[in-house]
């Protein structure tokens, strides 16, 4: 059985449907692409995974668990971390409190995440701690939001373009981290738009548009396949 | 001015302002992590007042008071708990008025209540000995209570801020208030911390009233007078905003005593005015930031698809007039009571249906409806007891009077949106309301008007129209009040109206299409307050008297609960609702005293049942049978056409 498997969800927003049928499924360890334009429903298959807006039909299924329906703090606590697409730090927090306000006392023992091996993996952090959410630049938000994500102790990470919108430089900063991240046992999910970058970092990838997954398959077949990126991801 | 006049009076400001700091500090502090405006807070600050004083009928002494005071906040947390998981929790997913009538609904049942379990007459709570006396301080003579209360409020202030920026469990609530969704993601109970939060700023509530019962009396109601001036602070200050609850503590504190000492007529109009002037220059409150507009996905989308995608069946124009003939020969069979009944609710109608192209049409909740309404029916008033006008100009002038009136409000008015347009409103209302009150050489003061002389309508060549029975009233008020809602329906029908609606969905895109929001909602306004006027002005015709008792901020609520009981997103909604509310009305009164507990009643089961009103109610039904009824024709089609 898979780590983590949607089957076959169906998410709507009100009365307009936008997930379709969308089944994936992801083993332990491994970092995934979810790629789609602007529109596709990645991130309401994030949301829906996390559980702010749960699909009405279908499930997800979590380390043979089944956790839609439950709601999002208890997925959460699960081990599955969500890291949004517009950054969202708590602009009136320091980057410590940042950090400290997802740390979870019952967990702090077994998680491998305190703030010092935070600020190892992102020493930027270190020097802007007593700074507030709001002061940071773009980069630094991202980096604090996967960092404060990261203080839930997840298995899986959820990552919602976290590329976008950054210059160059900071998007491969970023591509490393995402491998450290791997490194230290988390899984990774990663909804992107940047084919590039997800070929940096993931193996295997699935192509989503118009709210139902197209293709899937490994990262460098897709790469091979003219047709799908023409047809899905060309711009 | 001497040293021990101004120790006085320092002092004796900085006690109203440690009250109102208290009160306000945790209503902000609920504000900003729910986003409710708790109506129910000066309810909680009152019940706080009355545990002080029935537990200090068994417990005496200066240690008996002490534990009173202090016992008496967890008690009112305890209440707070119950409502929040009981209550609250199920229409968090509403849009916010739900929760703000759910909130007024329990004002009126705890008041109720409170007046069946205290009695409805003042309580005062007797203070022991040592706190009861006086020391001399600069020359000047100040209550030893005084002193301590003084002392104590800055105290909570400091414990408040270090359990905010020092505690983990602060830092969580600060986090939940700038962003819910993404706490409740970091594995954050929202639930619990909801409750929290709640439970403790009625603790701060409770521990205002038990501090200022001693000082002030208490009595079933005082609730409301608090919560209003809070609502002043927290506005002026910033909704949300701890420090902004302070100043605007102190601000509104030190108006206050030198309002009494210098304009001691107009000491109530004062707050209102700082708080029009603050919220025209800083729209926001001094340290309040733009609210977040509420994101697509946390709207409650079914309820307005009801007007999205209305029924699709077309009303024979016979179904339309049919009300109209029927109303037309209710006074042959009916008696002068139950026209009199119908008149009333005409007059309620129009006001609500004029009420909700603000609310229903445009998404602005207006708390000031009810200065639209006063100036309409004083324009009459006046004009026919001292301008010597004929009936029928004086009536014509009422709506025209209002709109210029709602046409300088809503100047200022119209730039905000959600709780800051029904809280400056509000506040604008409650000037008016003053004005009314206190200008005896104009308005009669608290008097009113009596004795509106109601003269008989020329009609040119046909005679004329004598209003003097109850039958002509009648007929008159249906023509005008049938005339001008027809107009406001074409009027909500419009592209107008629909670029209103549109603008109710969301400003910010409507705004990119090139709509000026501003004008639109202004127009809005002005419509409205006219129309809202001329029922006014049917009032004063119909009663023939009228106090200012009509402009006070509570009259305001009556459109915004016709309009929930009816149903917001649609057009009879408010009609329906006025029927409802004016019927329950007058026979609560007869029936029982504590109609007050029966309507909050009524209105806690509609919010949290009936969320889109009997109309709605009836149109959703409606919608679901003909769904299926075209489902069946669809089907037996497709059948005979292949057979």
């Amino acid at each position: 059985m898979a780590f983590l498997e949607l089957n076959s969800i169906n998410t709507y927003y009100g009365r307009s449907h936008i997930l379709f049928d969308v089944s994936l499924s992801i083993e332990k360890g491994e970092v995934v692409s979810l790629i789609g334009r602007n529109g596709a429903g990645k991130s309401t298959t994030f949301r829906s995974i996390i559980g702010l807006t749960p699909p009405q039909t279908g499930e997800v299924i979590f380390k043979g668990e089944r956790i839609s329906g439950l709601r999002a703090f208890r997925i959460c606590r699960k081990g599955i971390g969500f890291v949004p697409e517009d950054r969202r730090c708590f602009p009136d927090l320091t980057v410590r409190d940042n950090l400290e306000v997802a740390s979870r006392r019952e967990k702090e023992a077994a998680s491998p995440w305190t703030v010092d091996r935070i600020y190892a993996l992102f020493p930027r952090l270190r020097e802007r701690e007593k700074n507030l959410g709001s002061q940071l630049s773009g980069g630094e938000q991202q980096m604090l939001t996967i960092a404060r994500t990261l203080m839930t102790n997840p298995e899986v990470l959820l990552l919602d373009e976290p590329s976008e919108g950054l210059a160059p430089l900071v998007v491969a900063l970023l591509a490393e981290m995402i491998l450290r991240i791997r490194e230290e046992g988390v899984t990774v999910l990663l909804a992107e738009q940047n084919l590039h970058f997800c070929a940096k970092v993931s193996d295997r990838a699935f192509v989503i548009d118009k709210g139902s997954v197209k293709y899937e398959g490994t990262m460098k077949d897709l790469l091979a396949n003219d047709e799908i990126k023409e047809k899905y991801l060309a711009v | 001015m001497d040293l021990s006049f101004l120790t006085v009076q320092v002092l004796s400001a900085l006690r109203q302002a440690a009250f109102l700091f208290l009160i306000s500090s945790g209503l902000t502090l609920i504000f900003g992590v729910l986003n409710i405006l708790n109506f129910a807070h000066g309810a909680l600050y009152m019940l706080g007042a009355y545990f002080v004083y029935a537990l200090t009928l068994h417990l005496t002494g200066p240690a008996g008071f002490l534990i009173a005071i202090l016992a008496a906040p967890l008690g009112v947390a305890l209440i707070a708990t119950v409502i929040e998981t009981g209550l609250l929790r199920r229409i968090y997913m509403q849009e916010e008025i739900y929760q703000l009538l759910l909130t007024y609904a329990l004002v009126l049942i705890i008041d109720d209540l409170a007046k069946i379990v205290f009695g409805p007459e003042f309580k005062s709570i007797p203070m022991p000995g040592m706190l009861s006396g006086s020391v001399t301080l600069f020359g000047g003579t100040v209550p030893v209570y005084t002193l301590l209360v003084v002392v104590l409020a800055p105290a909570v202030a400091l414990i408040l801020w270090y359990l905010l920026y020092r505690t983990k469990t602060g830092k969580v609530v600060r986090a939940t208030s700038s962003d819910r969704e993404m706490a409740d993601a970091l594995g954050i109970n929202m639930s619990a911390l909801f409750t929290l939060v709640f439970a403790f700023g009625a603790v701060l509530a409770g521990l205002g009233g038990a501090l200022a019962g001693p000082v002030r009396t208490v009595f079933p109601g005082v609730g409301t007078e608090v919560i209003i001036e809070s609502f002043v602070v927290v506005v002026i200050g910033g909704l949300g905003n701890l420090w902004g609850a302070l100043i605007g503590s102190i601000l509104i504190g030190s108006l206050e005593t030198i309002g009494i000492i210098v304009f001691p007529e107009f000491e109530m109009s004062l707050i209102y005015l700082l708080m029009v002037a603050v919220l025209v220059v800083r729209p926001w409150g001094l340290f309040g930031r733009p609210l977040k507009v509420k994101a697509l996905s946390e709207k409650n989308l079914a309820m307005e698809a009801q007007e999205i995608s209305p029924v699709h069946f077309s009303v024979h124009p016979l179904v339309r007039w049919a009300p109209l003939l029927l109303l037309l020969l209710v006074p042959l069979f009916a008696g002068r009571f139950y026209q009199y009944l119908l008149t009333q609710i005409f007059i309620a109608s129009l006001m609500a249906i004029a009420f909700n192209l603000l609310l229903g049409t445009t998404g602005l909740l207006s708390f000031g409806q009810a200065a639209f309404f006063g100036v309409g029916a004083y324009t009459v008033g006046l004009l026919l007891t001292k301008g010597g006008f004929g009936t029928l100009p004086a009536l014509l002038l009422a709506p025209v009077v209002t709109a210029v009136v709602a046409g300088v409000i809503g100047f200022f008015c119209v730039r905000l949106s959600g709780v800051h347009f029904a809280m400056l409103t509000l506040a604008f209302g409650q000037l008016i309301f003053t004005v009314a009150y206190k200008w005896y050489g104009l308005t009669g003061g608290d008097n009113g008007i009596q004795g509106i002389p109601v003269k008989t309508i020329p009609l040119g060549g046909l005679g004329a129209l004598d209003l003097g029975s109850n039958r002509a009233m009648y007929y008159f008020v249906l023509a005008v009040v049938w005339l001008s809602v027809e107009l406001l329906r074409r009027f909500r029908s419009s592209p107008f109206g629909a670029t209103l609606k549109a603008i109710r969905e969301n400003g910010q895109r409507a705004s990119f299409l090139g709509v000026n929001i501003h004008l639109y909602r202004w127009t809005a306004f002005v419509v409205a307050g006219a129309f809202t006027g001329l029922a006014g002005g049917l009032f004063a015709m119909m009663e023939k008297s009228i106090s200012p008792e009509i402009i006070h901020w509570s009259k305001s609520s009556e459109p915004v609960f016709m309009t929930i009981i009816g149903g917001i997103y649609t057009f009879a909604g408010p009609a329906v609702g006025a029927v409802v509310y004016v019927i329950l009305n007058s026979y609560l009164v007869a029936w029982t005293e504590k109609w007050a507990l029966v309507l909050g009643l009524v209105l806690l089961t509609l919010v949290l049942l009936l969320p889109g009103g009997v109309v709605g109610f009836v149109n959703e039904k409606a919608r679901q049978t003909l769904g299926k009824l075209r489902c069946i024709r669809k089907w037996s089609f497709s059948k005979s056409a292949t057979s």
